[in-house]
């Protein structure tokens, strides 16, 4: 297994003293997205944004936070097997988990560069596999985590703060 | 703080009400609500679509377009015919007839939306080119600048911000007719004949704008009505005036779309007031980013889906496109509008957003409201049925924690308890 870590400036510190105290959160969310269902993909994600809209978050950080988890959600649809999807929120972040069913990454620097994607045809088909994904989902966030290996499902949690 | 009563151009007849819930479903802003029998609106939600006028069958909820006597407090009455007039008539009447037909009712002049549409055109165009921002979001329909308002605040910074075309006319033929006739500005009247009910809130209460530019605004309905049982008279007078066919396109909105497009823009057509809020959603999520322009109607293919309307949009549609074919280009004083686009005389303020989004202005208070609207959620059965008088489970649930409703509204869960 690998991990990759990603900290905004500035981020470090309060984010890592977050994960290890994980705090109970003032609202959670659960959502299971399937195998390449195209149809339902998008709606966990259209979920958070509502939620988050519905709590006062400001319009700039509610696109972030859409965006982010939109890719993530796509990835689960369109690369792995599906994924469990738990979303935490608190008076001043949010913090969103995707643990997919696998099939693993196998390196995931790689996986990080713009343009590197291991889609094949019917997801290129339905418009994905650009490999900005995962590029986008750092741009789009303020701390990014993953632990993921060839054969294992992937964790991505995603950290930003309100 | 509540600012002063928000003005909607719709009012409800309680007495015809008979709480059938039919409105309540359509809202697209989930502004109605059925209470003690009767329906009730929420005035800081309402956009003016129209859409409950249409679905209420028991003439409950009527529109208040100014009637057509208005006018006659006034001096010298210009009417400004919106785009979608033109569809109105059948082909044997014609358009330049109808047109004319408005100087039988009491108009002095008649002056229509679609003399300057094709100059708005290039002035969307080069407002496009000027910005970075993408895509731009056409500010024609206002029902769909105040759904943007209330649901999609972040979009405001989107919206084409330049005066309507009906309002720059407005502004140009006040001073021409009280040049020419020697009259002061108050003793001309200017009158929009309007095919839906946000015109007409748009012109009591517009937003944006740095005062009100016309004097009322008369339904289609209206005009209609007074018009055709003297048409084979008009048809046979030899009253004259100009027709603008080409500048038609703005009453539906993909012909719209066309119309500022010069070959080098992605422009998008969106009409319906449901697949209007899916686009912003897209646009929110920044999925349609490579649209330069999109235009946006509230109604059924554009104005012509209207309210305010005589006929099906589809035949106006048909009509409309009929006369667009033919038309050549015909620019109305293009050079001055222009030059007046570049001093800047058609600005307007910044819109400004009015969410319906957030459950409380506490962002700690709304998380405690969303946990427990969670749990009302499980609670609720999830029909939908309106039978509590909200639109929804969900609805009911918002109305719960904000305590203007309790669970035992829910008519299901009463019948449950009252069966155990």
């Amino acid at each position: 297994m690998a991990e990759y870590w990603y900290f905004k400036d500035g981020f470090e510190a309060k984010a890592r003293e977050f994960l290890a105290n994980a705090p109970e959160p003032d609202l959670n969310l659960e959502f299971t997205v399937g195998k390449r269902d195209f149809v339902n993909a998008g709606k966990a994600s259209a979920e958070i944004k509502l939620s988050l809209k519905r709590i006062g978050v400001e319009g700039a950080i509610l696109r972030t936070v859409a965006i982010s988890s939109y890719e993530a959600e796509i990835n689960c649809t369109a690369h792995a097997d599906g994924a469990d999807i738990l979303c935490n929120i608190y008076s001043n972040l949010v913090h969103v988990i995707f643990h997919d069913f696998g099939p693993g990454m196998k390196d995931i620097e790689q996986s990080m560069v713009p343009g590197f994607s291991t889609a094949d045809d019917m997801v290129r088909e339905m418009g994905f596999g650009a490999g900005l994904g995962l590029p986008n989902i750092k741009k789009n966030s303020d701390v990014m985590h993953i632990i993921s290996g060839e054969g294992e499902r992937t964790y991505l949690e995603i950290l930003t703060y309100f | 703080m509540k600012e002063k009563k928000y003005f909607h151009a719709i009012k409800l007849v309680s007495e015809n009400c008979t709480g059938c819930t039919k409105c309540v479903r359509v809202c697209p802003t989930q502004a109605l609500r059925i209470r003690n029998g009767k329906v009730q609106l929420d005035d800081d939600k309402c956009i003016d679509c129209g859409k409950c006028v249409v679905a209420c069958k028991f003439d409950a909820i009527h529109t208040c377009a100014d009637s057509l006597e208005i006018i006659d407090k006034f001096k010298y009455k210009l009417a400004i015919i919106s785009t979608s007039y033109a569809g109105q008539f059948r082909e044997s009447v014609g358009y330049m007839t109808a047109k004319k037909a408005l100087l039988t009712v009491g108009f002095d002049e008649v002056a229509e939306e679609s003399m300057i549409t094709e100059t708005m055109s290039k002035i969307v165009r080069e407002y496009i080119k000027k910005t970075d921002i993408r895509p731009i979001i056409s500010s024609n329909c206002p029902a769909v600048v105040r759904l943007i308002q209330v649901r999609f605040p972040s979009l405001l910074q989107n919206v084409f911000h330049v005066e309507a075309p009906m309002s720059v006319l407005s502004v140009y033929y006040r001073k021409k007719i009280c040049e020419e006739h020697n009259l002061q500005e108050n003793e001309v009247g200017i009158f929009l004949i309007v095919p839906c009910v946000s015109q007409v809130t748009a012109v009591h209460q517009p937003q944006g704008t740095y005062k009100n530019l016309e004097d009322g605004a008369i339904s289609v309905q209206d005009v209609y009505n007074h018009i055709i049982p003297n048409i084979n008279k008009i048809v046979e007078s030899d009253l004259q005036c100009d027709t603008y066919p080409k500048g038609l396109s703005w009453a539906i909105s993909g012909a719209e779309a066309e119309e500022v497009n010069d070959g080098t823009l992605k422009t998008l057509a969106v009409s319906g007031i449901e697949n209007v809020n899916d686009v912003l959603i897209k646009i929110e999520n920044q999925r349609l980013e490579k649209f330069d322009y999109v235009v946006m109607n509230s109604c059924t293919n554009g104005c012509v889906g209207g309210v305010l309307n005589i006929e099906n949009p589809f035949v106006a549609t048909s009509r409309i496109r009929r006369l667009l074919r033919s038309a050549e280009h015909k620019n109305f004083h293009d050079e001055y509008f222009l030059k007046m686009y570049e001093q800047g005389k058609f600005d307007v303020l910044p819109l400004k957003p009015r969410s319906i989004m957030k459950l409380d202005e506490d962002i700690k208070t709304a998380l405690v409201k969303m946990k427990k609207l969670k749990e009302i959620m499980d609670e609720l059965p999830g029909l939908d049925c309106s039978a509590c008088g909200n639109p929804t489970c969900q609805s009911l649930a918002e109305d719960i924690v904000n305590g203007e409703a309790t669970i035992n509204d829910c008519v299901v869960l009463l019948r449950k308890s009252i069966k155990e």
